[in-house]
């Protein structure tokens, strides 16, 4: 959204927080890939080592339940 | 306590855009809302197409700039229907600004209508206007970053058309880097490489809409 001119303002996006446990350093880059093919995810950050995950998405376009679909398809445990 | 309910302007936005929708369908017009930075390309871009279509299907097209016609202008000598909106510094068209020009339009009489939005890489991609598809034009000399730096643009739109490929060995432009970053924000997107000046890709953009077109129409 636009937040020069505030145009689009009540169209906000969620930014969430987890703790993934079990990523490698491909791992996650396929995570966060693949977390930004889904509709709605406009921004993935991946500190692999700690398994912090940031990720800015629309609730309107994804459910949290496909990001967590995500890790848990990888075997990997994630929490907020 | 006295609770004050905002306005969804969006929502009021989305409203406008079904109707909008439902016109352009009744009226079998297909829509596209072309959508890039400034200097992008997009006026070249139409320039192109109709060189090369304006005789295949019946075409129009609705500029969107802050201010003056000069876009208008430029359409206007192809012999296309073409009218101005000047949004007076709005960043953006939304669907009541199209919705009361669109009427203004012989829309039994066309096949396609370009909506070229004010150049801009973030609102556009906010406001639907009643089109069958949004598409972007990333132009070569803006930088590879562009994609993932406004992720929305790219994750709305249908086609992306990479504009200036002549440039590419005189700007520092990973084609294959951006185009991977188009395809994880939007996976099987359509892209297509252009060169307005050169004449390049133009046919492979041209087939693009007139499937488009007539995918709309049933043919």
């Amino acid at each position: 959204m636009c937040k020069e001119c505030g145009c689009g303002e009540t169209n906000g996006n969620t930014r969430l927080q987890f703790l993934v446990k079990g990523y490698t350093e491909d791992g996650a880059k396929e995570v966060e890939k693949t977390l930004l093919g889904l509709p709605g995810v406009l921004y993935v950050h991946i500190h692999w080592h700690e398994g912090e995950t940031t990720v800015d998405y629309s609730p309107a376009k994804t459910k949290l339940m496909d990001i967590l679909n995500v890790f848990n398809e990888r075997g990997l445990e994630a929490a907020l | 306590m006295e609770v004050t309910v905002m306005k969804n302007i969006l929502g009021e936005n989305d409203r406008i855009a079904a109707e909008n929708q439902a016109l352009f369908k009744e009226k079998n017009v297909y829509v596209l809302n072309l959508m890039g930075s400034p200097g992008a390309g997009k006026t070249s871009l139409l320039e192109k197409t109709m060189e090369r279509i304006k005789d295949k299907v019946r075409m129009a097209v609705i500029e969107g700039d802050l201010f003056t016609s000069k876009d208008a202008e430029r359409i206007e000598k192809h012999g296309v229907p073409v009218i101005q909106i000047n949004t007076a510094g709005g960043c953006h068209l939304d669907a009541p600004m199209v919705q009361k020009t669109a009427v203004k339009l012989d829309l039994d009489n066309l096949d396609l209508l370009i909506v070229e939005n004010v150049g801009n890489l973030v609102c556009p991609a906010e406001f639907a206007v009643g089109e069958d598809d949004k598409g972007v034009v990333l132009s070569i000399t803006e930088g590879d970053d562009k994609p993932m730096k406004y992720p929305l643009i790219f994750k709305e739109s249908a086609v992306a058309v990479l504009n200036k490929v002549d440039l590419v060995p005189f700007c520092n432009f990973n084609l294959q880097s951006a185009e991977e970053d188009i395809d994880t924000l939007h996976p099987g997107m359509d892209v297509i490489e252009v060169s307005c000046t050169k004449d390049a890709g133009l046919d492979a953009w041209c087939d693009w809409l007139l499937a488009r077109v007539r995918a709309k129409q049933g043919k």
